[in-house]
């Protein structure tokens, strides 16, 4: 530090210590005239008041009543604005929590109803197979008994078949004589028949004429 | 005659055999009674020398097998009487045939008949050829079949045994 650098520090010091003394004077004097001025200065606020209310009247004229309406009714349209903003993501997000909300209800009452569901089918396909294999078993007995019928039945057919063949011949037989000589016997042949037959009845027969 | 009084043993000649016969046998004699009352009415009662219709050979052989007298008006009077009787009460045989029977066979059939059976017997004729031969003979209460058919029917069992016997032989 140079002795140059020293001068200009005190020089500046002194020169605000000056200029703080010069300000308490100024103040001191400033206070020694006001007595004189308080009458004044209450004159002036009453003057200033009513300048102020003639003011005001100029101030909030019509125009700057419409003008803070407009503003009171674009900020109170913001505000509502921003509420209805506010509500809507509210309502969005209640809304997507809910839509969250019902499908996992209804995803959860889905799969419950469809395990009840498919319990039930597959009971019944259980059900259905054991009724179709008891079914099937049902038949294949019923089967078997008809066959078994069947059996008796055309092993008692058979033998019907052939009874009714030896006795159905002799008629053929019997047929066959009776077209063959039906027309061959005259009546004085049979008449030594005949007349052995009524010999040989004759008793019956007079005891029948006699009754 | 009075020996038509009493219920009459009429022989019925071998002409006569049925029912239909015997109802032309009786319009006969009507007719004759009917003619030897108007002959008796012409000559005013006196039966004297009536005129003796023709007669059919049915009826003269009935009269004079029962040698009854015509010209006698009582005798006649029973007789009719006795024949309207006999018509609807004599005794009918019905006999079936497996052919047409020839006069001289029921003749023969007849006359057996009345001698063993019925003096009075009637009979009535039938045709059915299914019975092959032999008679099916029907009285007033049974039934007796002689024909062939029976005989065959009765003896069946010979063609099942005959059958039998064959199924049974060896090949």
């Amino acid at each position: 530090m140079t002795i140059w650098w020293l001068t200009f520090i005190l020089a500046s010091l002194a020169a605000v210590f000056i200029g703080f003394i010069w300000i308490i004077v100024a103040l001191n004097r400033l206070q020694a005239g006001g007595g004189s001025k308080k009458k004044s200065v209450s004159d002036l606020d009453k003057t200033y008041a009513d300048m102020a209310e003639e003011e005001a009247d100029h101030l909030f004229n019509k125009e700057f009543r419409e003008e803070l309406r407009n503003r009171g009714r674009l900020r109170f349209e913001k505000i509502i604005d921003e509420n209805a903003m506010f509500l809507k993501q509210d309502m969005d997000l209640t809304i997507s929590q809910l839509n969250d909300y019902m499908k996992q209800q209804i995803g959860a009452k889905l799969e419950g109803e469809f395990a009840i569901y498919s319990k039930g089918m597959k009971d019944a396909q259980e059900l259905t197979l054991g009724t179709l294999q008891k079914t099937a078993e049902e038949l294949e007995q019923q089967r078997q008994e008809l066959s078994e019928a069947m059996k008796k039945s055309v092993t008692a057919r058979e033998a019907g078949i052939l009874n009714a063949f030896e006795t159905n011949m002799a008629e053929i037989v019997e047929h066959y004589v009776l077209q063959s000589l039906g027309e061959q016997f005259d009546m004085k042949s049979q008449m030594p028949y005949i007349m052995k037959q009524m010999e040989e009845h004759k008793k019956e027969m007079t005891e029948d004429m006699l009754l | 005659m009075s020996e038509i009084a009493a219920p009459a043993p009429f022989v019925f000649p071998s002409a006569l055999i049925g029912r239909a016969d015997l109802a032309r046998l009786l319009r006969e004699l009507e007719n004759l009674d009917n003619d030897l009352e108007s002959q008796r009415a012409r000559n005013h009662g006196n039966t004297e020398g009536y005129h003796m219709p023709n007669m059919s050979r049915a009826l003269s052989d009935f009269l004079e097998t029962n040698k009854i007298d015509t010209a006698n008006d009582h005798a006649r009077m029973e007789l009719t009487k006795q024949l309207r009787k006999l018509k609807d009460h004599a005794p009918v045989i019905h006999m079936t045939f497996a052919s047409e029977a020839d006069p001289e066979s029921l003749q023969e059939l007849v006359t057996w008949i009345r001698s063993e059976l019925h003096p009075q017997a009637l009979l009535s004729v039938g045709l059915q050829p299914s019975l092959i031969g032999g008679v099916y003979v029907r009285t007033p209460n049974h039934v007796h079949d002689f024909s062939v058919r029976a005989h065959m029917k009765d003896s069946r069992k010979l063609i099942v045994e005959a059958l039998d016997a064959v199924s049974r032989s060896p090949q």
